[in-house]
Formats: structure tokens, C-alpha cells, sequence
């Protein structure tokens, strides 16, 4: 070899390394990782069933037994737009760089994926890949669904196929380069994708595993509420310490004590889990709302009870930005405690007051009770404006409550000083939102 | 689904059939027939939907029956037999406060729940309680002064 091949080659190598560690360094850990047991093939897994539907479905038909796959793997959110039919797509992401729509997955020939065969639909699902072979961008999370056993997909299928089709087309997204070069997906997709289907875990308990496959498989709990990288994948070195996802803070479910779930019992998560609400912590609103009325309420009670053991074991990591402890109790009456912002006090006095009560504790239900909850304690409070702009609605078995939309009653001002004084009296911290930051936040939501 | 329910209202225990998360205004206007309480914007911003549960203002027109089992109403046609209450019916009267009425139900329930609390309220605690109930005749001044009047026992 001449000297200058050596040189060559030995810059190729350097070079090569170089990518393979930067590779190596991105993507980090997959998101089963820290659990470190023996990982075996789901065929050789004798302890339990940790796929597939609880034992009350095991004999129900193919479609049903999908429906309820399909639910866990909440589809039908970001696969419907607000007021069409469900699953016939539309549902716009609004990133930083452009707009994703959700596609039609009804079985219409046309517009939906009526022509789908269970290879095209296993493709789509866990490798990312259309049936034209074009590349699903990861708002898609086949990342999670890649961990879905065939026969799972392959039953969501089913029962996507047993609804009616529904002809609609979604817009064409407006992403601007280079994020519009779909082949660019097949890089990401190698280097992001695990590809692999669910491996139990032989050290952990059949319960564990079970929920292991939901969290990650099903739920994609990862896909808000852990942080990205900076290849905009998921960061499972930060597994689960949050994340802002669509203009909402999705929080810490890592078992840290302070700011994660560490110190919630186990009524508290099934409650939150199964109902949207747990006392002293408040209620879920805006996308895990979302999850909680789509998904999460239709989970069987020992695949909520599998959640919350698998959630335990999640290693702990830190919200720095939250405090280590949720304010207490305001005052009750209105001129105690915090009096900055007079504004605010007024937005509050005239919207707010009347369900929330002054000192946090609402006098109408503990669903409307602010004391205690992340959204207050949040300095950045991103979901108080949120909630303010859109609304809430929970829906329990005695009934719903609700909370009307504020966005198009008050300005960008009145709800930024709104959100300070609300987070100033509730809260440990008050926040300094300015009517640019709110309009920001209302550019972000998936509508 | 209908639901047997059963709500203490003004002191009377009340049974009658309704969907958990039918609006308590509702059970009280079409099901009890008690109009008193009216039916502004139905999303709690007006005050006109405004009744005591437990002695405090709420807004019925949210809030749905399940939530005020083993809790105890008052409306409009029962607060006067209330300390506060009676004592903000006869300033109302007597500072001529209404003009069209249709919100002043509510205005005089917030006002009886402010008095029961603060017996002595100032401008910044009637503005405090009193925010939240609109009143689109612009009474507002016969109000805050009826409040004031309530509370000394005096006349104007």
C-alpha cells in the first residue's frame, strides 16, 4: 500500500468511527434498557403472557380482541381530526419546521388503506414504511410499535378493517426542507428504529412484563414524556423525566420522589390512569386527557395494575426546573397571600374564582382543586395556559366535568397574566409568561 | 342512563331521576321547576346560574348533579330565610337595584355568600366576589352599594 492510500484509508476508518460512535453516542439506550435482566424470546417465555389481551378477551373474535389493542395503543387521537369521523386522519402537528397531517386508516381503497395487506400493515406499523414503500415520518411512533408482536398489529388490523371506510384525504403536509425529504427517514429509521419485537424479561415478575409491553409496545408512554435527542429521537438516558410535546408539558413519570411519581401510592396512578384524576394531584388534561378517555380508561384493571408496577421500576431522574415540594393550601380569602399582578387577580375574580375557589380547593369538585397539581407548580406554567386557552373536560362514572375554553375570550395578555397569577398563589413559583409566549404556546397545539 | 338521585335543597330532601351529569341547573329548572335560578351562558363566565352549595357561590349551570349528593343547595327561592341573605334582599329593595332582573338572581347569591363570609366587605373583597357575575344593565353600582348597605344595616 502506497502512502497516500494509507493515509486514505486510514482517514476512511477514522471517519467511519467517528460516525459510528457519533451514531452509538445519539441514540443511546433503548427504552427496556434499564431494566438489564436476561432478555429471552417471547416463544421461550414460560411465566406469563405479557402480549396479546387480557384473559376476559382471550376468546373474543380477532376484531374485538383488536379494538381493544387498538385502544391501547391509542390510534384513534392523533388519527382523528376534532368533529370528523373517527380514524379517517387530518389531525395537523404543527412542528417548528412545518405541518405533519395524520393519515386516514380506515379501510376506504382510495384514501385510507383499504388496500393494506397484514405485510403492508406490519410494515407500516413496526418498520415505518408505507405501502408505496415511502417513509413514515416518527410522529408515526413505530418506534414503539415495532415491540407489537405480528399477531397484535396484525389484530388492530382486523379491527381497523371491521369499520366503515371513510373517504377523506389529508392535506398535504407543508414541512420545510430538508425536513420534506422523505428517503432521508430510512437514515433515521436505521439508526432510531430498535426493529425488534417485545423480549421479556426473565428477572422481573409476569406483572412487570405485562406492563412493559403496554408502556412501550402499546401506550408509547416514551413518545411525550421522555425528552429527544438530537436526532428528534427518544433520549432513554432521560427515560420518562418529561418532556414538552405539542405546545403541552407532558411531566416527570420517572419514580423520582420529588418531581416524578416516586411519591404517588398505587390508588393514585390506577385513579389517575383509569378515571383522569388522583386526589392532590389533579386531573389529566389536553393530550394525556386525551389518553386517559381514548385509551387508559378502557384498559382492563390488571393492565392498569401492570402499568403502575412497571412504572415503579423506571429509574429515577430529576425535574431540576420543579420544586422539590408542591405548594400547600392558599389562603381562603382574597387578599392574603400573593398580590402581584392586579391583572391577573381580575381575570381570576371574573373566570376563574367561582369553580376554583381563592384558596385552590375548589368548592365544586376535587377534580377542579389546583392545589397540589404539577400544572400550578410548573414556573414555566406551560399547561396552566394551555388548559386556559383550551379547556377541559373529564369524564368520570358519575358524570363529566368540565371547564370552558378561555382562548378566544381573552387575549394573549390577560391569559399570560392570568397563568403568573394563578401559578404565583397555587404554586411554588410564579411564572412570567408574556402575551408572545402564550401565542407561542397556542401555535403549538395539534388541532 | 336515568339515575335515582337524591339532593337536600333548601333545608327538603329531593329524589327524582336524572343522567348523573345532567347540570344541576337543569334538575333544578326543568326537573324541580324552581326557575328562580336562570340560565345565562351555561359555561360558568355569567354568575346568572349562581346557587350555594355548602354556603358557598357556585355555578350550577358546570356543575353536574353527581357532584352535590350529601351536600346541601340553596336557590334563589330559599336564601332569604339565610341571615345574610334576608339582609341582602331588603337592601336590594331598598336601593332599587334592579332594572331588567334577569341576572340578579345570582347577583344576590353571590352577595348573601360574600356577607356570610365577610360580614364587613370592602370594595376589594365585593370586587373579588362579585366578578364573576355579569350584569348586563349595568347595575353595578346600585349593587356594590346594596352590598354595603346589607352589610351596616343602614340606609342609604
Amino acid at each position: 500500500m502506497s502512502g497516500k492510500m494509507r493515509i486514505l484509508t486510514s482517514l476512511l476508518v477514522i471517519a467511519i468511527v467517528a460516525v459510528a460512535l457519533g451514531v452509538w453516542i445519539i441514540r443511546g439506550p433503548g427504552p427496556l434498557d434499564f431494566a438489564g435482566g436476561t432478555k429471552v424470546a417471547l416463544a421461550d417465555y414460560r411465566a406469563g403472557k405479557p402480549t396479546g389481551v387480557p384473559a376476559k378477551l382471550e376468546k373474543a373474535s380477532l376484531a374485538e380482541r383488536g379494538e381493544y389493542l387498538a385502544k391501547a395503543a391509542d390510534c384513534m387521537v392523533c388519527h382523528t381530526k376534532p368533529g370528523e369521523k373517527e380514524y379517517s386522519g387530518g389531525l395537523a402537528f404543527k412542528l417548528p419546521f412545518g405541518t405533519l397531517y395524520s393519515t386516514n386508516i380506515t379501510p376506504d381503497k382510495d384514501t385510507g388503506i383499504g388496500n393494506y395487506s397484514d405485510q403492508d400493515f406490519l410494515n407500516a406499523v413496526q418498520h415505518g414504511k408505507r405501502r408505496d414503500g415511502a417513509r413514515l415520518y416518527p410522529a408515526m411512533p413505530y418506534t414503539s410499535y415495532t415491540f407489537m408482536t405480528d399477531e397484535d398489529v396484525l389484530a388492530v388490523k382486523a379491527y381497523l378493517f371491521s369499520l366503515p371506510a371513510v373517504r377523506a384525504k389529508a392535506p398535504e403536509n407543508t414541512l420545510s426542507f430538508p425536513f420534506n425529504q422523505r428517503w432521508a427517514m430510512i437514515v433515521w429509521s436505521a439508526v432510531f428504529n430498535p426493529d425488534t419485537r417485545f423480549a421479556p424479561d426473565t428477572s422481573k415478575s409476569p406483572e412487570w412484563n405485562r406492563g412493559a409491553y403496554l408502556v412501550e409496545a402499546l401506550a408509547h408512554c416514551g413518545e411525550c414524556h421522555t425528552p429527544r435527542n438530537l436526532g428528534f429521537a427518544l433520549d432513554n438516558r432521560k427515560k420518562f423525566a418529561g418532556a414538552i410535546t405539542a405546545g403541552w408539558r407532558a411531566f416527570n413519570i420517572s419514580s423520582d420522589k420529588a418531581t416524578g411519581l416516586g411519591n404517588w401510592s398505587d390508588q393514585d396512578l390506577i385513579s389517575y390512569l383509569s378515571l383522569g384524576h388522583a386526589p392532590s394531584h389533579g386531573s389529566a388534561s389536553g393530550p394525556m386527557g386525551e389518553a386517559v378517555d381514548h385509551s387508559f380508561s378502557r384498559f382492563a384493571p390488571e393492565d392498569i395494575s401492570s402499568i403502575v408496577a412497571y412504572l415503579r421500576s423506571v429509574p429515577p431522574q430529576p425535574s431540576p426546573d420543579l420544586p422539590a415540594t408542591t405548594a400547600p393550601v392558599a389562603p381562603a380569602s382574597h387578599r392574603d397571600g400573593v398580590t402581584a399582578d392586579a391583572r391577573g387577580k381580575k381575570v381570576f375574580a371574573s373566570a376563574c374564582a367561582s369553580c376554583h375557589g381563592w384558596s385552590g380547593e375548589s368548592p365544586v369538585s376535587p377534580m377542579a382543586t389546583l392545589t397540589g397539581t404539577w400544572a400550578v407548580n410548573d414556573p414555566a406554567a406551560t399547561n396552566v395556559a394551555q388548559i386556559v386557552i383550551s379547556g377541559t373536560k373529564r369524564h368520570t362514572p358519575d358524570g363529566a366535568l368540565s371547564m370552558p375554553a378561555f382562548g378566544n375570550a381573552y387575549t394573549d395578555d390577560e391569559i399570560a397574566a392570568v397563568a403568573n397569577y394563578v401559578t404565583a398563589r397555587f404554586g411554588a413559583k410564579g411564572s412570567k409568561l408574556t402575551a408572545k409566549d402564550v401565542a407561542e404556546l397556542r401555535g403549538q397545539t395539534a388541532e | 342512563m336515568h339515575m335515582a338521585t337524591t339532593l337536600s335543597i333548601n333545608g327538603e330532601t329531593k329524589s327524582f331521576d336524572a343522567p348523573p351529569d345532567m347540570p344541576l341547573l337543569w334538575v333544578l329548572r326543568d326537573i324541580l321547576g324552581m326557575t328562580g335560578t336562570k340560565f345565562g351562558c351555561g359555561i360558568a363566565q355569567c354568575g346568572a346560574c349562581t346557587v350555594h352549595i355548602d354556603g358557598k357561590a357556585v355555578r350550577s349551570c358546570v356543575l353536574p348533579v353527581s357532584a352535590v349528593e350529601n351536600r346541601n343547595v340553596t336557590t334563589i327561592e330559599h336564601v332569604g330565610s339565610t341571615p345574610a341573605g334576608a339582609k341582602v334582599q331588603k337592601a336590594w329593595l331598598e336601593a332599587e337595584v334592579i332594572q331588567c332582573g334577569y341576572c340578579q338572581s345570582g347577583q344576590i347569591m353571590a352577595a348573601a355568600a360574600l356577607l356570610a363570609a365577610t360580614p364587613n366587605p370592602d370594595d376589594s373583597d365585593i370586587d373579588a366576589a362579585m366578578a364573576g357575575n355579569i350584569c348586563r344593565c349595568g347595575t353595578y353600582v346600585r349593587i356594590r352599594e346594596a352590598i354595603k348597605q346589607a352589610a351596616n344595616g343602614r340606609q342609604s
